[in-house]
């Protein structure tokens, strides 16, 4: 299977986001592969400091950017939730949803990595 | 559309840049800078940038102090910058807004809506800049002109008194080098460069109360007698009655300059001037400055009833206060420039 249709299978909004670079899906490849490297740089530890967390709301902030530029929506909308309870001082709550949806991005990023070969 | 403009896109992520250039590509040539400085030299420099699409969230310096920046430049006036941002962070957009933003973007993009919105706030500013440009350029004819005017205006009033007109030129020549030389020595003395100017320009007008002289007196080859003499002093106070009907024909701030240097030019700093016998810093800094430069030109100067002094003599009066004293700090200054201009002749 083609990797953009394995993507739309597990929830990647592929066309929104092939359409959001004018139709151009050669680009949309090229910038998944960028965006396995943004989440490599700006991957988020589930046991994260709590008391400490400035950085990872950036770099949670960051992934939330580029996800939805790319329409990766379920992890945009994981990591809408997270930028969000960081910002209003729930560390804790933001580590429930990122334990949830850090299994949803490793699929999201096997799955790109493997057809990039 | 040409390609003729120029967007820039700040974004530290590279995957941001890349969309929103791939979006623009067809209509702009696109700058990229992944970082708040980087993007600040970009816009400081020669490139004429129509828009910034700014990310505010960047490590180092963010989106808000690229806005300081442009703000402090001035470049916010003509530029529109874009605020990108992927959420409501009210207090970060409305000082986005207040340092000068015109709208935010947000993240995911919307390409239709952006291009649409973006294009129109560039159409607009590019036409309001040529607005602008164009407004400048009339003023600038119409401030000339209107000099010209009070050039010809003091001209005409030099001619009746046998002067060929270049007296108010050197006048005003000599006032401006002399107003800067005082203001750069001495603090209490400031005045911008373009009050500066705006003096130099008022200068020409010291002598516009000698229309009201009759010829007999002004153009008298010989010594005049103490009634003669006291009319000829009326020049300053007439010259300053005749402005002061007239306050319209220069902006306000040169109004007061001109009004000033015609009524006080004949003033001296130990109050034995005239007409009001005014002393010290009573006497406003510019009329003190337009004496100088008055008494000097009129020295090395041939008139109907004497030969030219020569520079050296002429400076030597002034010093020893042969014409009136003067302010000792102008006098400071008036030697500066006199050594200057020496120096500069022997190299």
């Amino acid at each position: 299977m083609d990797l953009l249709d394995e993507l739309e299978k597990i929830g990647v909004n592929v066309s929104d986001g092939v359409n959001r670079l004018g139709g151009n899906k050669a680009l949309y490849r090229r910038l998944l592969g960028n965006f396995v490297k943004a989440v490599r740089e700006n991957g988020i530890s589930t046991d994260f400091d709590e008391e400490n967390y400035s950085d990872i709301t950036d770099k949670a902030h960051a992934i939330k950017g580029i996800a939805g530029n790319l329409s990766v929506t379920p992890v945009y909308e994981g990591y809408t939730q997270i930028v969000s309870l960081l910002r209003s001082g729930e560390p804790k709550r933001a580590k429930e949803v990122l334990v949830k949806i850090t299994p949803v991005l490793n699929e999201i990023i096997e799955c790109i990595e493997k057809n990039s070969h | 559309m040409d390609k003729e403009k120029t967007i820039l896109i700040v974004d530290d992520m590279e995957i941001n840049r890349i969309i929103l250039a791939e979006i623009f590509k067809d209509n702009y040539n696109i700058i990229q800078a992944c970082d708040g400085n980087q993007a600040i030299e970009t816009i400081n420099g020669n490139v004429d940038i129509s828009a910034v699409l700014l990310d505010l969230i960047m490590p180092g310096t963010d989106g808000l102090g690229v806005l300081r920046d442009m703000k402090k430049s001035g470049k916010i006036k003509n530029i529109p910058v874009f605020l990108i941002t992927a959420e409501e962070n009210e207090k970060m957009l409305i000082e986005g807004y207040h340092l000068g933003a015109v709208d935010v973007i947000r993240k995911p993009f919307m390409s239709h809506f952006l291009k649409h919105r973006i294009n129109n706030i560039i159409e607009l500013y590019a036409h309001r800049n040529d607005l602008a440009n164009i407004v400048e350029q009339q003023v600038a004819k119409l401030n000339k002109l209107n000099q010209s005017m009070i050039e010809m205006l003091a001209t005409a009033v030099e001619f009746r008194d046998c002067e060929s007109g270049e007296h108010v030129k050197r006048i005003a020549g000599f006032t401006k080098l002399l107003m800067t030389e005082v203001s750069s020595r001495y603090p209490e003395y400031y005045m911008t460069e373009e009050e500066i100017d705006k003096i130099s320009k008022s200068s020409v007008l010291h002598d516009v109360g000698k229309i009201s002289i009759p010829d007999s007196i002004l153009t008298k080859p010989g010594r005049l007698t103490s009634d003669e003499y006291e009319i000829m002093k009326q020049h300053t106070v007439k010259g300053y009655e005749f402005l002061m009907q007239f306050p319209d024909i220069i902006d306000e701030s040169t109004y007061k300059y001109s009004c000033d240097i015609c009524r006080y030019h004949h003033e001296r700093w130990d109050g034995k001037g005239y007409p009001d016998g005014l002393a010290g810093d009573d006497i406003p800094i510019w009329a003190q400055v337009v004496s100088v430069a008055d008494v000097y030109d009129a020295l090395t100067a041939e008139r109907v009833y004497k030969k030219p002094f020569s520079h050296e003599k002429a400076v030597s009066m002034i010093k020893n206060g042969e014409c009136g004293m003067f302010n000792p700090k102008l006098i400071d200054a008036f030697e500066a420039l006199v050594n200057e201009s020496k120096s500069g002749e022997t190299e």
